[in-house]
């Protein structure tokens, strides 16, 4: 018989050296993700003492709002669109990085540079871009003699959704191509060395080595930027204010808006849940299928 | 029409505070003119001498504003060095709400606050009734549940066309619209030109108002004040004949004669939209005269308010429930309570508010004759405001009392009309949509 390893027991300073995160995480994570479970149970506007317990109304409530149903449809869009357009262009621009030799780190940075600036700047530049009456695109369509194509683009419901993802596929792009870059990098030479002598053309490399060594990579991009996408809100807020119209409105959006400007907090906490709901719900479903694919060096 | 010389030729006027003593009956919404003058300008109440600081916020949005403001609480601290005014202010009017609701979350809650949602703050009991003796320096103070709660800054600014003289010279305009219908034909006398003949900042869904309540002051309130308390009884539709007729009109206004970009065109773009000829016209209020003389200062402008159809002439100008309130938590302390008195007593003395009302054009609230420089617009704007034959309501979303409408369903129903010009919607279908979304807001605010 082989004896057991003995299970190692917690010594007093371990517990010492957790308490203060673990204090710090339920004053700041724990009890108040519980109170919001209590919050979407009531018709507290956010300001009053009065809270008053109303069951699932709120959920009631949504599960009959096509405000609601519009805003989900949005954010459905908006996460599927950006999901594929982010990690497509991230997946181009770290092949591209990993193979150009000249001016190398030059490229790198122009490509990450959108990720550090603020969603709400970003929104704003992009805003005045695409600004109607004053935004450098339309001045542009009029110069080459393309006025026809002027459009409101952040007005008109046919392009504002669309302006929105492309600004958004912009600004996240070059954070997914850097863990994409690390996952290139991590590939072994000789592989590609092997399949070259065998015949295999650059094609054939890539969906047979280099895109299957790469799933731990695409794990990780595909369910930060599905999550990313759930809660896109800066974008919104600055670009559309959720319009025109109802157009761009998701449910971030509209959590803010009936929770803050409306005085519904009880109703934006209970959207608040459906969307934690919805983002595990997908989240874990990501993880099932494409853990699937990972590939073991 | 009028040189530019003279047009902008200050005029030393006299805007006597009885102007807004000629608003009509007050619909069902109470108002009182109390005669205590106890803490008028003449007897000013006294700062204690104790060190002593409060908090204080405001919506920062308009420029002029902010510069009116900001010169007032640097008057006030330089003759009254114990006193400390901590000024929190930083955001704009569309967010000023979210703002309170995050100050008051995070333990912030102004002492002395520009308030703008009486009922919402009152009912949360975060903020007091004003005091006794600061109720004699105004004309006319609107009551919430028989209380009153606010230093009026200025009176409701009446909303109008701000139009380009030169677009209405080249459109071959040389007489203002007696009738809505004859509004109408200016504007296909503009398009006409080339120049769009309306912006709209309909970016920033608190603009999208003004035309609102421009159809539904002619087609509803002026037929019925109490329009909306019906319909919160459900006695009253959106689908009514009157509501679907300014539905209508909006719409047809909209799609005909407002600027392509409306709806990515920020409030504070529409002057330079205006001042750039790129449109002849912009329906808002006299908050924007300062912008528009600063956009371009050679820029000639006239504003005037558009009649209805029989040519009736019906404005946004009653009292409002607006203004510095105090808060709860400040008027637990006696000191600040007094300095928070001597503040609002200093802002509005003559000489002071004067400067003030001159600098954001605003039409005064005070007992004491407060006399300023103006230009031709805002004569134009107190005239109508003193005019009796002029009728005077509230926006859909200013009544109170029992016509106040749910808080939620502003900016939504705002927002429904974008969608019913965009998509070419029918009329009828989009109010039932009104209808159902109204009851909703009603039945949530009651649980």
């Amino acid at each position: 018989m082989i004896a057991q390893p003995k299970k190692k027991k917690w010594t007093n300073y371990a517990i010492w050296f957790i308490l203060p995160a673990f204090l710090l995480y339920t004053a700041f994570v724990i009890v108040p993700t519980l109170s919001s479970v209590y919050l979407s149970f009531t018709s507290w506007d956010g300001l009053s003492s009065n809270i008053r317990y109303i069951g699932f109304e709120n959920f009631r409530e949504i599960l009959s709002s096509p405000r609601v149903h519009n805003a989900l449809k949005n954010t459905l869009i908006f996460a599927f669109s950006l999901v594929i357009l982010e990690n497509a262009l991230a997946l181009l621009l770290a092949i591209l990085v990993d193979q150009v030799r000249w001016l190398r780190n030059f490229f790198r940075s122009i490509f990450y540079f959108p990720v550090l600036m603020s969603g709400i700047i970003m929104g704003f530049i992009w805003m005045i871009i695409m600004n109607y009456n004053f935004g450098v695109l339309n001045q542009l369509l009029d110069m080459i003699g393309l006025g026809s194509l002027k459009a409101d683009w952040l007005g008109d419901p046919d392009f504002a959704l669309i302006a929105i993802i492309l600004s958004t596929v912009w600004k996240a792009a070059g954070y997914y191509m850097v863990i994409y870059l690390a996952g290139l990098q991590g590939i072994p030479q000789e592989l590609h060395e092997a399949a070259s002598i065998d015949g295999a053309n650059r094609w054939q490399q890539f969906r047979s080595i280099t895109f299957p060594l790469l799933a731990g990579a695409m794990t990780v991009c595909l369910m930060l930027s599905m999550i990313g996408s759930l809660k896109i809100f800066d974008q919104i807020a600055v670009m559309t204010d959720g319009g025109p119209g109802f157009a761009t409105e998701t449910l971030t959006y509209i959590i803010y808006k009936v929770g803050f400007g409306e005085l519904r907090q009880g109703f934006g906490t209970a959207l608040s849940m459906v969307l934690f709901l919805l983002t595990l719900v997908i989240s874990l479903v990501q993880i099932k299928v494409l853990r699937k694919r990972e590939v073991q060096m | 029409m009028a040189k530019k010389s003279l047009m902008q030729m200050a005029t030393m006027m006299v805007a006597l505070t009885v102007v807004l003593s000629a608003c009509g009956g007050n619909n069902g919404n109470n108002t009182s003119a109390p005669s205590n003058n106890a803490g008028s300008p003449e007897n000013p109440t006294e700062a204690p001498k104790k060190e002593v600081s409060f908090t204080l916020a405001y919506a920062t949005g308009d420029p002029s504003t902010k510069k009116a403001i900001e010169t007032t609480i640097d008057a006030f601290t330089a003759k009254n060095p114990n006193i400390k005014i901590v000024n929190y202010s930083e955001t704009t009017s569309a967010s000023y709400l979210d703002w309170l609701k995050t100050k008051d979350a995070v333990g912030q809650f102004p002492d002395l606050v520009e308030m703008r949602d009486t009922k919402v703050f009152v009912d949360a009991g975060k903020i007091v009734e004003l005091p006794e003796d600061l109720k004699g320096l105004f004309t006319l103070l609107p009551e919430y549940s028989g209380k009153v709660y606010n230093a009026p800054i200025t009176g409701t600014a009446p909303q109008g066309i701000i139009y380009s003289k030169k677009a209405y010279a080249d459109a071959g305009v040389t007489e203002l619209p007696k009738t809505y219908d004859e509004f109408l034909a200016i504007q296909e006398k503009l398009a006409a030109t080339g120049i769009s003949p309306i912006v709209v900042g309909g970016k920033d869904i608190f603009h999208m108002g003004f035309w609102t309540n421009y159809f539904f002051i002619n087609e509803v309130y002026a037929k019925d004040v109490d329009w909306n308390s019906k319909r919160t009884a459900k006695t009253a539709s959106f689908t009514d004949a009157g509501m679907v007729q300014a539905v209508t009109d909006y719409k047809e206004l909209f799609s005909k004669y407002v600027d392509k970009g409306w709806l990515s065109t920020a409030d504070n773009q529409t002057a330079s939209i205006l001042v750039s000829g790129k449109a002849a016209q912009l329906f808002s209020g006299p908050w924007m005269f300062g912008q528009i003389s600063e956009a371009d200062p050679s820029f000639e402008f006239g504003f005037y308010a558009i009649p209805d159809r029989s040519g009736k002439v019906n404005i946004n100008a009653l009292p409002s429930l607006a203004g510095w309130s105090l808060s709860a938590e400040g008027a637990k302390d006696p000191d600040k309570v007094e300095a928070m008195k001597s503040f609002i007593t200093f802002f509005f003395e003559p000489e002071q508010y004067a400067s003030y009302l001159a600098t954001v054009n605003g039409i005064p609230t005070t007992t004491a004759e407060v006399t300023y420089e103006t230009g031709e617009q805002m004569k134009e704007v107190l005239r109508l405001v003193s005019d009796s034959s002029v009728n005077k309501y509230l926006g859909l979303a200013n009544w109170f009392g029992d016509n106040a409408i749910p808080p939620q369903f502003r900016n939504w129903y705002y927002k429904l009309l974008q969608e019913l010009v965009l998509t070419n919607g029918d009329v009828t279908e989009y109010m039932k949509k009104a209808d159902a979304e109204y009851d909703s807001n009603v039945k949530a605010n009651q649980q």
